[in-house]
């Protein structure tokens, strides 16, 4: 199954020659998917400073278990696996004691940009990077992966190696236990909904 | 879910709908976790300014070939002092100060390696995640 993985630019030849050892091309592929993993890294690990380094720490062990990488399957589900595995040891390892950076999240660009609406749009995203904070890192993943990187259930199973169906439970759980977190935000987003022509 | 995520065919999407016309709950459900998808559809992770993009790729190679050195200087070390401990067993002969100094770092060496070779054991057996697939 191809998967778009959002690291399309990274060609298979360029992979290839990864593969045999080229440095060229693990600068290539490197600059192909530090942004994804670098964004994934965050969500999970919740600090900014440390998914830098945990990203790089990934794309290293990558480097050197480059020969176990199929060259005909997308690069990111691989790569993720690794990520995945040092992002949990992190939190194992921090455990009660780990940093989270509260500016990590941006609301989008929007209509009116007045100073209050600018101070409630910053509450809100710090609001919901908390609640997502406070998720479990299988709950937390899940919405990085769909909301944030915005891949499909199918990419989302295919990069996680489980079923659309468990996707699909733990989005459900996920975002009820973010409702029971956000209630008052998201009604009033609701509202808001309401109000729109 | 499917429906939240724009996940559902045409048909399934009319199905739902119709069925959402008529079941309060699913409506209120629907409603609850569609606000969550339209909270988290309006925000983005903050993308570091490119500077840090640049030095990113610069940092990893660095750390690469750091990594690299160190491991061959390891390696080389190994071996000097295997060598003068195998040295030293089959032909001690008069004690001399670069033996005792050879002596300290085999000794030195083996702790370290025998501490190592533990700490990793140990967190094997207690590494709750050992079975992540990579």
């Amino acid at each position: 199954m191809m998967v778009t993985d959002g690291t399309a630019d990274i060609s298979k030849e360029t992979l290839q020659a990864w593969k045999e050892g080229s440095v060229k091309a693990f600068e290539e592929v490197v600059r192909g998917a530090m942004r994804r993993a670098y964004a994934v890294a965050v969500g999970i690990v919740g600090n900014a400073e440390d998914a830098h380094d945990l990203s790089q720490e990934a794309f290293m062990a990558a480097h050197k278990a480059r020969a176990t990488f199929d060259v005909e399957r997308p690069f990111f589900p691989w790569f993720y696996r690794i990520l995945r595995n040092r992002c949990l040891n992190f939190l194992r390892k921090k455990a009660g004691r780990r940093e989270v950076s509260i500016d990590v999240l941006i609301e989008k660009p929007g209509r009116s940009e007045s100073p209050e609406n600018c101070l409630m749009k910053k509450e809100r995203a710090e609001a919901l990077w908390q609640a997502i904070q406070e998720l479990s890192p299988e709950h937390r993943e899940i919405i990085i992966l769909r909301s944030f990187q915005e891949l499909s259930y199918r990419e989302i199973a295919e990069t996680l190696g489980i079923s659309e169906g468990t996707v699909m439970s733990r989005l459900y759980y996920a975002r009820k236990s973010l409702y029971g977190k956000l209630k008052d935000i998201c009604r009033d987003l609701y509202r808001e909904g309401d109000d729109q022509p | 879910m499917r429906y939240i995520d724009g996940e559902m065919s045409t048909a399934e999407r009319a199905a739902f709908e119709e069925h959402l016309s008529s079941c309060g709950e699913c409506r209120q459900s629907m409603d609850e976790l569609g606000s969550v998808e339209r909270l988290t559809g309006m925000m983005k992770i903050r993308d570091p300014q490119d500077d840090f993009w640049e030095a990113y790729w610069k940092k990893l190679f660095r750390r690469l070939e750091r990594k690299t050195g160190w491991l061959l200087m390891i390696a080389g070390a190994a071996l000097i002092v295997l060598y003068a401990l195998w040295k030293g067993v089959t032909d001690f002969g008069e004690i001399t100060f670069v033996k005792v100094v050879a002596l300290l770092l085999g000794a030195g060496f083996v702790i370290l390696l025998i501490s190592v070779i533990r700490e990793r054991l140990h967190q094997y057996r207690t590494d709750r995640y050992k079975d992540i697939e990579r």
